[in-house]
């Protein structure tokens, strides 16, 4: 079955109606995790953008087909894992899930997920990384990476500044809690997000932790229709390479024997349009890092 | 029949959860709830016990999954002390306002600065106001006893709101004494298995908790938060004497009055210092003075009528803070007994006495002085009073 008919074949969880920016690329991936998921989820969406756009809801009406809730910024997996302590008690089968921004997972949220990954809880855990704080108009996090112009890290009237710090290297990080999934997805490769979601489901021990790279349109300064083409760029420059970690064997999911240069990728964002070609070299450093660090941990 | 050991405060605490039969325990340690973690474990390790045991990494998860235990319909316990419930902060306000009955036991523990780890309920009193409701227990068979007593309030459908036992560290949390462990039928038939019919995550009837909400629709829920804590002072009562007819032990209520009738002097109390004004009000009364005592069991919902009524014919009443208030000068149980009091006709005379901090020793002597100095001379006393030993 072509991956659009499969698609087209589940339930829409998500409501018609809630408000995201124009071409938000979370959105399309929220809508395709969710109906992978199916109703059988319960599913937790912490304050960010899809809390403010009306995923859980407004006033006494829900955004979701599925039991859906605000935990607070801080605390997703822990509120998750005791979700999941109940229904393990009874002994029914329900996906429980995450859908958290950057902020909520990497920043304030890392020490609640970092105590469910080491206890073995058994929940999905799915991080959209627009790195940064943008429900709130783009304040720097820690996923944000070096030279990022945001509301925190601006650029001075001769064109200097922005974030002074690389990003964390979030999924590998994770990955050394030795959970027995993590994977990172892309909405441009639907079909790989699709799979990993699904092996995701798969895990009946231990956590599963997705974490997807959404460049911002609004936040970052790209047009709408270039939307899925910087997140395909972002892939196809190394800069966020997709690949996958199933029970400590690490997986590329893309090769990407030629990658095309990081400037294809930065050029399509105003945040990024301040930088010297000193400050687009470290970046490019940065990414050669994290590549071969992934390169030696798919060899081993 | 019911067993009879002797028991720490700790002990006692575990031995009242684990009766109550939690499907979830999440719990951090911190001195000095950190034994009552420790029965817990070994309780669900001896199988005596049979329930999730969430071994968390701080206690803000720790209530933070007891939050979603809940919300999915489990019966949830955990406890904490001092830092830990100040970390807790942010979930704890939220299983109040969630509606859920959640219950803590809080081994009363000083704040810091400076460094200190030993008792007063400085860290429950200080949230006082986040829409649990607060019980201040004087020993540790009342520790065991409320606990059980504390989901049936909770879980009442005219209440559902999270529930605090509180108890004071190392005087009752370490201090071993006679306890009476009822049998776990007798406790069965008193509390029934928690049904939630207000709020569950559940796939089978998808509900979305907390969506986005006006001040006019969260004024609303805030009005039924206040008319459920109201609403707890009856379902307390009916719990006191339900309890009571089954197991034989009465709590007298919201507040237990004691040599009150003819009483001229009242002190005020809440916690573990209770039993030593007890002493000092029948060393006085030998001598006698006409002096008596009110303890304060709940502190929320607060029992301003029961108070009005033990406190509002009285001439003269010292109230005994273990705690303060800052920015009041005095001590916090006073702002509430003083609050009660106001608008009466007659209202007593009523003075504040700040003692105890820091886990200082409260003796009976010290509260022989304190009767003394409201007897004597109440007019040039200091206010606040510290009872203090020695002269700095």
């Amino acid at each position: 079955m072509k991956i659009v008919d499969y698609l087209q074949s589940c339930e829409e969880i998500i409501s018609p109606g809630i408000s995201a920016c124009i071409g938000c690329n979370v959105e399309l991936t929220l809508r395709t995790v969710m109906r992978v998921l199916g109703s059988n989820t319960i599913f937790a969406v912490p304050p960010g953008c899809m809390g403010g756009v009306g995923v859980v809801g407004w006033n006494k009406k829900s955004g979701a087909k599925a039991p859906v809730f605000f935990p607070l910024l801080d605390n997703v997996a822990s509120m998750l894992s005791g979700v999941k302590a109940h229904y393990q008690r009874q002994g029914t089968a329900v996906n429980v899930v995450a859908f958290a921004g950057d902020g909520a997972t990497v920043d304030a949220g890392f020490q609640c997920l970092s105590g469910a990954c080491e206890r073995g809880d058994n929940i999905i855990y799915i991080c959209y990384d627009n790195e940064g704080y943008m429900n709130t108009g783009y304040q720097r996090s820690g996923s944000t990476s070096k030279g990022s112009w945001t509301s925190t890290t601006p650029v001075s009237a001769d064109g200097k500044g922005g974030k002074k710090q690389h990003k964390k290297n979030f999924p590998l990080l994770m990955a050394m809690h030795d959970i027995p999934y993590v994977a990172t997805m892309s909405p441009a490769y639907i079909q790989d997000m699709v799979q990993k979601v699904k092996k995701a489901m798969a895990v009946k021990e231990g956590l599963s932790y997705l974490h997807i790279l959404n460049p911002c349109l609004t936040g970052w300064g790209i047009k709408t229709e270039k939307s899925i083409e910087a997140c395909r760029l972002a892939v196809e420059t190394r800069y966020f390479p997709l690949f996958e970690m199933e029970n400590n064997k690490f997986t590329l999911s893309r090769k990407i024997s030629k990658p095309k240069p990081l400037e294809a990728f930065l050029r399509l964002s105003k945040k990024f349009s301040h930088l010297s070609s000193a400050e687009i070299q470290d970046l490019k450093d940065n990414v050669n890092l994290n590549w071969e660090r992934l390169q030696a941990l798919c060899s081993a | 029949m019911s067993r009879i050991d002797v028991l720490n405060g700790n002990k006692a605490a575990a031995w009242g959860a684990a009766l109550s039969r939690p499907d979830v325990i999440a719990a951090y340690p911190i001195t000095p709830q950190t034994p009552l973690v420790e029965y817990l474990t070994q309780f669900v390790a001896d199988k005596e016990l049979d329930c999730v045991m969430s071994e968390v990494e701080s206690e803000h998860s720790a209530m933070s999954v007891l939050t979603g235990a809940s919300l999915a319909g489990s019966r949830t316990f955990t406890a904490t002390s001092s830092q830990g419930l100040a970390l807790m902060y942010e979930p704890y306000f939220r299983a109040a306002t969630l509606r859920l009955p959640v219950v803590m036991a809080i081994v009363n523990r000083e704040m810091i600065s400076p460094q200190t780890v030993w008792g007063g309920p400085q860290d429950s009193l200080t949230l006082r106001d986040a829409g649990w409701i607060q019980i201040y227990c004087e020993d540790n068979q009342e520790i065991l006893d409320m606990i059980i007593q504390a989901y049936k309030i909770g879980e009442d459908p005219r209440v559902l709101l999270p529930v605090n036992i509180c108890y004071d560290g190392f005087y009752l949390s370490h201090l071993s004494e006679r306890v009476e462990i009822p049998p776990a039928k007798l406790v069965d038939n008193f509390l029934p298995p928690y049904q939630p019919k207000h709020i569950k995550l559940d796939p089978q009837k998808p509900m979305a908790v907390d969506p986005l909400t006006t001040g006019d629709l969260l004024m609303d829920y805030r009005q039924k938060h206040l008319r459920a804590q109201q609403n707890a002072l009856e379902v307390l009562k009916e719990v006191t004497i339900a309890f009571q007819q089954q197991f034989g032990r009465d709590y007298f209520g919201a507040v237990e009055e004691y040599r009150l009738e003819d009483a001229e002097i009242v002190l005020v109390s809440l916690g573990s210092m209770t039993g030593a004004i007890r002493d000092a009000v029948d060393l006085k009364r030998e001598q006698g003075v006409k002096v008596g005592l009110l303890k304060i069991r709940l502190l929320r919902p607060f029992p301003l009528l029961d108070v009005q009524k033990a406190l509002g014919n009285k001439k003269i009443v010292g109230v005994i803070d273990r705690n303060v208030s800052f920015g009041h000068n005095s001590g916090i149980l006073y702002q509430e007994i003083r609050g009660a009091l106001f608008g009466l006709a007659k209202p007593p005379n009523v003075k504040p006495f700040i003692g105890g901090l820091g886990g200082e020793d409260l003796r009976v002597d010290d509260f022989g002085k304190v009767i003394d100095q409201l007897k004597d001379n109440i007019d040039g006393m200091p206010v606040p009073y510290w009872i203090l030993r020695k002269k700095r």
